[in-house]
C-alpha cells in the first residue's frame, strides 16, 4: 500500500519535471524571447515592447502566414477526404487482415520523415520513376517539370501527414456503434443524411484531433519546402527557422512561433466552445 | 556494499583518466570539405582521433559556437565570420609558433582587413561564387553574362542559392557596385532590379546544387566553383562563366574557437594541413582553390590549368571578397530577401 503510493509520487513528480523542463521552461523562454530585442551582438536582449509582434503585421511578412494557413488548410482537407474512406474500410475490415492494413500505415514512421522526403525526390525528379514510367507508357514526349513546385510540396506533405489522420479516424470509427447506423436506416433515413447527421457527429472527436495532427505539423515542416519546393515559397516554419538561424534576430522568431501557438490555442478553444454546446444540446 | 561502491568508483576514475590520456580533435567543418584519407593520415602520424561534425552554414555554426561555447576544437568559418566572430571574443587567438608552415601560404591572401594579422586564422580554401550553365540546353548556352539570366526565356530553368548575400550580391554586380554595399538606396535599387528575376527560379539551393544541375532540373545555377568542378566531372557539357559583371569571392579558413579544449591537438593539425601535398590532396578533391603556393605545384596539370579552379588574374580581379557589413546593413539586406522570396 505504502509502495504503491510511494511509486505514484515518483512517477508524478518524474513527469511534471519533464513537462516543467521540456515543455513549459522553453515555452516560456520563448515567450520572455519575444518581447526582447537583439540589436546587438546577443542573440536576445530582454525588453518589454510589442514590436516585434507589430513586425508580424508588416505585409511581407502577413503574406508568408496567408500563404501557410492556404496550404495547411489545403493538405489538412486532402488528407480528410482520403483519411476518412481508408479509416471507415480500415473499421470495417476484419481482425487478421485490419492488423496488416494498420502495420502499412504504420510502417513508414519508422524510417526518419526527413530521409522519406529526400527519397520524394528519386520519384519526381526529372529523371526519376514517376517521370520514367510516364515517358514508357508513352503518356508523356518529354519528362514533367514535377520537383521544385507547389504540386510536390503538397504530395510531400500529404504523403507525411497522412497516417496522422487516418489513425484517430480510425479510432472513433472503430468505436462507433453500428446500432445507431441501423437505427437511421430502420428509420428511414438515406445513406447520405446518415452520414451526414449520424456518422459524422459521432466521429467528429476524431476528425477534430486528425486534422490537428495534420494542420500543425503542415505548418512547421519546413524541410518539404525546401527540399521539394526548392526553397521558393517562404512557410511559417521556415520563416521562424530563418530567423534563429539565418537572420539571427530571435525576439522576431519567438513573436512568430508565439503568433502561431496562440492562433492554434484559439482554434481549439473555438472547437472546445462548439462541442460542448453541442452535447449540452444533446442532453438537454 | 560501500566497498563495492568505492572500487567501483576509482575504477571509474582510472577508465576515465586513461580515457582522457587519449589524445582527442574535435573538428567542426563545412559538410563535404575535408577528404577523409587526410584525416586518417593525421590520426596515422599522430595517433589524435578526429571527430568530424559538419555543418552547411556559417550561420549554423555560429549559432551552435556561440550558444554552447565548447565542444569543438576547430571551425572553418568564412571571411565575414571570422571578423564578426574574433570582434565578439568567439576565437582564441593562434599560437603561432606551433605553427611552422605558414611560409607556405599565398602572401596575397594572409593579413587582410577580416583578421589583420591573422591573429584568430589560417587560410583554408577559397573560391567563387558564379555562374555555371548546361550548354547541351540551347537557352542556357546563350547565357554568358548575368545580365542574360534575366531573359524571359530563362524562366523555369535557373537555381539560385538560398542565401541572402550571394543574391543580393547579384543584383548589386548587375548595377555595377560593390558585393559589400552599404548605401541602402543602392540596396533598394538592387533589390527592385531582381524582383523579375525571382520569376525564373526554378530552385534555391545551397547545400548540393550541383544535383539540380546534374539531373538536367535546371541549366543554368549560381554556385560554388567547386560544385560546379565536381558537376563539369560528370557531364562535359556543364561550363562555369566568370560573369563580366563581376562576381563574389570567398575564403574560409581554419579558427579555433572559445572554450576549445584540445589545444595542442588543433594546432597540430592546422600545420599539418598546410604542408603542400595535403593541401594539394585537398584542392584537387574538393575542386576549391587552396591558398598553399607550394601546394600550386603539386597539382596535377589539368587541376591547376582548370579554369574553374585556378582562374587567371585578370578573371580573378572582377571578384570581390565578401566582408561582414554589420547589424544595421545586414537588417535592411533581410527585409529585401524576405521580399524576394515571398513577393513571388
Amino acid at each position: 500500500m505504502k509502495d504503491s503510493r510511494f511509486f505514484r509520487r515518483v512517477v508524478v513528480t518524474a513527469i511534471l519535471a519533464w513537462m516543467v523542463l521540456f515543455a513549459f521552461g522553453p515555452n516560456l523562454l520563448v515567450l520572455l524571447a519575444s518581447f526582447g530585442h537583439s540589436r546587438g551582438a546577443a542573440f536576445v536582449e530582454p525588453g518589454l515592447s510589442l514590436h516585434n509582434y507589430l513586425r508580424l503585421l508588416e505585409p511581407a511578412y502577413g503574406r508568408i502566414l496567408l500563404s501557410s494557413l492556404w496550404l495547411a488548410g489545403g493538405v489538412t482537407i486532402i488528407c480528410l477526404v482520403c483519411g476518412y474512406p481508408f479509416a471507415a474500410i480500415l473499421a470495417r475490415t476484419r481482425p487478421p487482415w485490419r492488423n496488416w492494413l494498420l502495420l502499412l500505415v504504420v510502417i513508414p514512421f519508422w524510417t526518419n520523415s526527413l530521409v522519406r522526403t529526400y527519397a520524394m525526390i528519386a520519384i519526381l525528379n526529372a529523371n526519376g520513376i514517376a517521370n520514367r514510367l510516364l515517358l514508357a507508357a508513352g503518356l508523356i514526349q518529354a519528362p514533367l517539370p514535377m520537383m521544385y513546385s507547389d504540386g510536390a510540396v503538397l504530395v510531400g506533405l500529404i504523403y507525411a501527414l497522412l497516417p496522422f489522420m487516418v489513425l484517430p479516424l480510425y479510432a472513433a470509427l472503430e468505436r462507433l456503434d453500428q446500432r445507431f447506423v441501423e437505427a437511421a436506416r430502420d428509420l428511414g433515413a438515406t445513406p447520405v443524411k446518415t452520414f451526414v447527421r449520424i456518422i459524422v457527429p459521432l466521429t467528429m472527436p476524431g476528425i477534430v484531433s486528425g486534422c490537428m495532427l495534420v494542420f500543425l505539423p503542415a505548418l512547421g515542416m519546413f524541410y518539404v519546402t525546401d527540399v521539394l519546393g526548392g526553397a521558393k515559397g517562404m512557410l511559417l516554419g521556415n520563416f521562424i527557422r530563418d530567423q534563429f538561424l539565418t537572420s539571427r534576430d530571435w525576439p522576431f522568431g519567438s513573436a512568430a512561433s508565439v503568433a502561431m501557438t496562440v492562433v492554434m490555442g484559439f482554434m481549439l478553444l473555438l472547437y472546445w466552445k462548439s462541442n460542448t454546446r453541442l452535447s449540452r444540446r444533446e442532453w438537454t | 556494499m560501500k566497498k563495492i561502491l568505492f572500487s567501483l568508483l576509482l575504477l571509474l576514475l582510472v577508465a576515465g583518466n586513461a580515457w582522457a590520456a587519449k589524445k582527442n580533435l574535435y573538428v567542426y567543418c563545412w559538410s563535404e570539405y575535408i577528404p577523409e584519407a587526410v584525416i586518417a593520415q593525421f590520426t596515422a602520424k599522430t595517433g589524435i582521433k578526429v571527430t568530424l561534425s559538419t555543418y552547411d552554414s556559417n550561420e549554423a555554426m555560429y549559432a551552435k559556437v556561440k550558444m554552447t561555447g565548447q565542444g569543438y576544437d576547430l571551425i572553418v568559418p568564412s571571411t565575414d565570420f571570422v571578423s564578426r566572430m574574433g570582434k565578439e571574443g568567439l576565437l582564441l587567438p593562434l599560437d603561432k609558433k606551433q605553427l611552422t608552415r605558414l611560409g607556405n601560404l599565398s602572401p596575397k591572401l594572409m593579413n587582410q582587413a577580416f583578421d589583420p594579422g591573422n591573429t584568430y586564422s589560417v587560410p583554408y580554401m577559397w573560391g567563387s561564387t558564379a555562374m555555371a550553365v548546361n550548354s547541351a540546353d540551347p537557352v542556357a548556352a546563350g547565357v554568358t553574362s548575368l545580365a542574360d539570366l534575366w531573359k524571359p526565356e530563362v524562366k523555369g530553368k535557373l537555381l539560385l542559392p538560398n542565401d541572402m548575400r550571394s543574391v543580393i550580391g547579384l543584383g548589386l554586380k548587375r548595377l555595377g557596385r560593390s558585393w559589400n554595399e552599404t548605401d541602402p538606396a543602392q540596396i533598394q535599387k538592387a533589390c527592385e532590379l531582381l524582383r523579375p528575376l525571382m520569376a525564373n527560379v526554378r530552385v534555391f539551393d545551397s547545400d548540393s546544387p550541383k544535383q539540380a544541375l546534374i539531373n538536367n532540373e535546371v541549366s543554368a545555377a549560381i554556385l560554388w566553383n567547386g560544385e560546379a568542378y565536381i558537376a563539369s566531372g560528370e557531364n562535359p557539357k556543364i561550363r562555369y562563366i566568370y560573369p563580366p559583371e563581376g562576381f563574389g569571392l570567398w575564403l574560409d579558413s581554419l579558427c579555433i574557437p572559445k572554450g576549445a579544449k584540445n589545444l595542442a591537438e588543433a594546432h597540430a593539425f592546422i600545420d599539418f594541413l598546410l604542408q603542400p601535398k595535403m593541401a594539394a590532396a585537398i584542392s584537387e578533391e574538393m575542386g576549391y582553390s587552396s591558398p598553399n603556393l607550394k601546394a600550386m605545384e603539386l597539382l596535377p596539370a589539368e587541376v591547376r590549368a582548370n579554369a574553374i579552379v585556378y582562374p587567371d588574374e585578370a578573371t580573378l580581379a572582377r571578384g570581390e571578397f565578401e566582408v561582414d557589413l554589420g547589424r544595421e546593413t545586414e537588417r535592411i539586406y533581410e527585409k529585401c530577401w524576405t521580399t524576394l522570396k515571398t513577393g513571388r
